[in-house]
C-alpha cells in the first residue's frame, strides 16, 4: 500500500508488514506484537460488522487502563465505527447519559468491570451487544475468547480521511458533558506532528499514563504506532502507588514518558526515586494543567539525563504549542507554554474580538489541522467554540477558541495567565485565580494547592485550599501572612483551608466546582 | 485482622456503591476499587491501628493488591519491629 496514510489504523497495517514481532502495546503481564495486533484487531473489526456495527456508528469502551482498551480502539475503527471512550470510575449517570447522548449499542469491555456492568444494566440502557467477557445477562455478551477464533476481516471498510474516528467527552464538571468529534484527518495529524516534534522512532519505550478517556492518551494509542514504537499503558494499581509506578519505569526502561503533572509530583513525593534507576528517560512530556514548578524544578534536577517538555492545547485541538525547558526553572517564573507547532496558527483577541496589542494579554484561539470537527448533537456550542474569519467572500477560515488567557513575553513565548472562566473581578479588581494559586503552591510547605472564587449572596471572595507535606505543620495563619506578602490585599484568600486531599476529575485535574462547594458547606457548617 | 480490615475498607474507602460485598482476595488496584486517596487513608488507617510505620519503599503492588497481602504485610511488618 501507499505510504501516505490517510486513517488512523493505517498506522498499524503499516507498522505490523514492517514490524510484525516487535512489541505494539504492552501493559502489566500482557504484551501483543503488531502483528498480533493486527490480526486481534481484525477479528474484533469483522465480529462487529456481522453483529451489525455499520460505519458512522458509535461503538462505546468501557474499559480500564489494559490492552483491551487499544484493541477495542482499533477493532472498532477498522471496522468503520467512531469509537467512544467511557470512564468505568465515573458515575452511573454520567455513564448513561453518554451512551444515550451519541446513542451506543454495542459495547467493549472486560471481566473486570463485571460488577459496575451489572449495576449499569439496572439501567436498562439501549445496548445490543456487549463484548470482551462472557455473563448471564439479558444483553447478550461474547467473550474475548470467542472472538479470538473469529476470522479476520476481509478487506478495508472504504472510509475517506474527514469521517470521524472516536468523540471524547469533556471531564464535564460544570454542566453537560460535550462530546468532541475527531477525525481520521485530526487524529493522525496530532499523531504525526508529536511523532516529529519529540523524534519519536521505533526504539523508544512510551510509558502512557492517561486512561483512554483523557485526551493525552492519544499520544500513547496513535502515535506510538504510526513509528512503530511500543507503548506501555501502565495499569490503573500503579497509578495509585507511586513506588510500584517507579519501579515499572526501571524495569520497562521507559524512553518517553507522558502525563498529567499530578502523577509526576506523587512519583517524586512518593517514588522512593532515590532508589530507582530511571536513566533510560530521555522525554518527560507533560501536559493538562501547569506544573508548580518548584516540584518540575526538582525533578529536573533529580533527572537531568531527561529533556522535560510542556504540551499544551485543549481536547478540541489536541496539541498547539509546545515548550522544551532548557534548564530547571527558577522558583520565581512560570513555565512558557511556548511556541506554536507546525501547521498552526493563532490569534490573541480581546474580549471584543479584537487582536491585542504585542504586549497585551486576551484570549488564545488556534487554527490548526488536529482541530476537532464539532461537538456531538450540539450546534450550538460548536458556533459558539468556534471563531470565523472571511478573509475572502465566501471562503472562511475556522479558529477554535481556547478559553485560555496569554500574552507573549519578551522572547516571544506564549504564557499564560490562566482561564478565562477563572478571572474574577474582586472589589472591582481584575484578580486571575491561577495566579494566586501559583503563589500559594509555591509556599515550601504546600504540596498541593487550589485557589476558589465563592459567590454568597451578591458578594463574590476567594478562599485556598492546600494539602500540607507530609510531617509539616504550618497553620492557616502562616499561609495568609505568605500570601499578604506576594499578593496584592484583595487577593489575599479569607481563609485557606487544610486538607487531606483536593478533590480532582478523572483525568486528574483539580475539580474546582466541587472544591467550591465543599469550602463552602464547611462554612456553613461552623 | 482481616475481618477488620475487610470492614474497614467496606464502609470507608471503596469506590462501588453500598452493598458490594468485598473478598479477601478481590484486587482492591486494579477493577478501581480504591483510588489514591482511599489507598494514603488505608495506610493511615494501617499504621494508626497496628502501631506500625509503612516506608514509602514498601508503599508497592506486592503489599497492598487485596485484603489478604495487606495482612500478610502487617504481620511481616509487626515481626520485624
Amino acid at each position: 500500500m501507499s505510504t501516505q496514510l490517510y486513517l488512523l489504523h493505517q498506522s498499524l497495517d503499516v507498522s505490523a508488514a514492517k514490524f510484525p514481532d516487535k512489541l505494539a502495546f504492552k501493559s502489566g503481564k500482557h504484551a501483543v506484537s503488531y502483528s498480533e495486533m493486527h490480526k486481534k484487531s481484525g477479528q474484533l473489526a469483522r465480529l462487529l460488522i456481522e453483529l451489525g456495527v455499520k460505519k458512522g456508528d458509535r461503538v462505546g469502551i468501557y474499559t480500564n487502563r489494559s490492552l483491551e482498551s487499544v484493541i477495542g480502539v482499533y477493532g472498532i475503527l477498522r471496522a468503520g465505527a467512531i469509537f467512544v471512550p467511557l470512564d468505568p470510575t465515573a458515575p452511573d449517570k454520567r455513564t448513561l447519559f453518554l451512551i444515550q447522548d451519541c446513542g451506543i449499542q454495542y459495547l467493549i469491555s472486560q471481566s473486570a468491570q463485571r460488577k459496575k456492568l451489572a449495576r449499569l444494566l439496572q439501567h436498562t440502557p439501549p445496548l445490543r451487544y456487549i463484548l470482551g467477557l462472557m455473563a448471564d445477562w439479558e444483553v447478550p455478551c461474547i467473550d474475548w475468547q470467542d472472538i479470538w477464533a473469529m476470522p479476520e476481516l476481509s478487506h478495508p471498510i472504504r472510509m475517506v480521511e474527514k469521517d470521524l474516528a472516536y468523540i471524547m467527552y469533556t471531564s464535564g464538571s460544570t454542566g453537560q458533558p460535550k462530546g468532541i468529534m475527531h477525525s481520521h484527518f485530526s487524529g493522525l495529524r496530532y499523531a504525526r506532528m508529536s511523532a516529529d516534534l519529540y523524534e519519536v522512532h521505533e526504539e523508544d519505550l512510551i510509558g502512557t499514563h492517561a486512561p483512554l478517556h483523557f485526551d493525552i492518551s492519544t499520544f500513547g494509542y496513535f502515535t506510538a504506532p504510526l513509528v512503530g514504537a511500543t507503548s506501555v499503558i501502565i495499569p490503573d494499581a500503579y497509578i495509585i502507588l507511586p513506588a510500584s509506578l517507579s519501579q515499572l519505569i526501571e524495569k520497562e526502561a521507559l524512553s518517553i514518558w507522558y502525563s498529567v503533572p499530578l502523577a509526576l509530583i506523587r512519583l517524586l513525593t512518593r517514588g522512593v526515586l532515590d532508589q530507582r534507576d530511571l536513566s533510560s528517560l530521555r522525554w518527560v512530556l507533560f501536559g493538562g494543567e501547569p506544573f508548580p514548578v518548584k516540584h518540575l524544578k526538582a525533578l529536573m534536577e533529580l533527572w537531568p539525563h531527561a529533556r522535560f517538555s510542556n504540551v499544551y492545547g485543549p481536547a478540541e485541538i489536541n496539541q498547539c504549542t509546545y515548550y522544551h525547558l532548557p534548564a530547571p526553572p527558577s522558583e520565581e517564573e512560570s513555565i512558557p507554554l511556548g511556541t506554536l507547532c507546525a501547521n498552526t496558527e493563532m490569534r490573541i483577541l480581546d474580549e471584543h474580538d479584537q487582536p491585542v496589542r504585542p504586549d497585551e494579554t486576551g484570549e488564545l484561539l488556534v487554527r490548526t489541522s488536529t482541530m476537532m470537527t464539532a461537538y456531538w448533537n450540539q450546534p450550538h456550542l460548536t458556533q459558539q467554540g468556534f471563531y470565523i474569519e472571511e478573509p475572502h467572500p465566501g471562503y472562511q477560515e475556522t479558529f477554535y477558541r481556547t478559553g485560555d488567557l496569554v500574552r507573549i513575553n519578551e522572547k516571544g513565548d506564549l504564557m499564560f495567565l490562566g482561564r478565562k472562566d477563572r478571572q474574577v473581578k474582586l472589589k472591582s479588581y481584575r484578580v486571575e485565580l491561577d495566579e494566586i494559586e501559583a503563589v500559594l503552591v509555591a509556599h515550601e510547605a504546600v504540596e498541593e494547592a487550589a485557589i476558589v472564587a465563592i459567590r454568597k449572596e451578591d458578594s463574590l471572595h476567594i478562599e485556598g485550599a492546600v494539602i500540607m507535606k507530609v510531617g509539616d505543620k504550618v497553620n492557616e495563619a502562616s499561609l495568609l501572612n505568605h500570601m499578604s506578602q506576594y499578593v496584592p490585599s484583595y487577593a489575599v484568600p479569607e481563609q485557606i483551608h487544610i486538607l487531606q486531599t483536593l478533590p480532582y476529575t478523572t483525568s486528574g485535574k483539580i475539580n474546582y466546582p466541587v472544591l467550591a462547594e465543599q469550602v463552602s458547606m464547611t462554612q456553613e457548617s461552623t | 485482622m482481616e475481618e477488620a480490615l475487610r470492614n474497614y475498607v467496606q464502609e470507608n474507602l471503596l469506590n462501588t456503591p453500598a452493598g458490594t460485598q468485598l473478598e479477601l482476595d478481590d484486587d482492591l488496584l486494579g477493577g478501581g476499587m480504591i483510588d489514591s486517596l482511599g489507598m494514603m487513608n488505608l495506610i493511615a488507617h494501617i499504621e494508626e491501628v497496628y502501631a506500625l510505620t509503612v516506608p514509602p519503599e514498601d508503599m508497592t503492588i506486592e503489599h497492598f493488591q487485596s485484603i489478604e497481602v495487606i495482612c500478610t504485610y502487617i504481620q511481616e511488618r509487626k515481626v520485624a519491629s
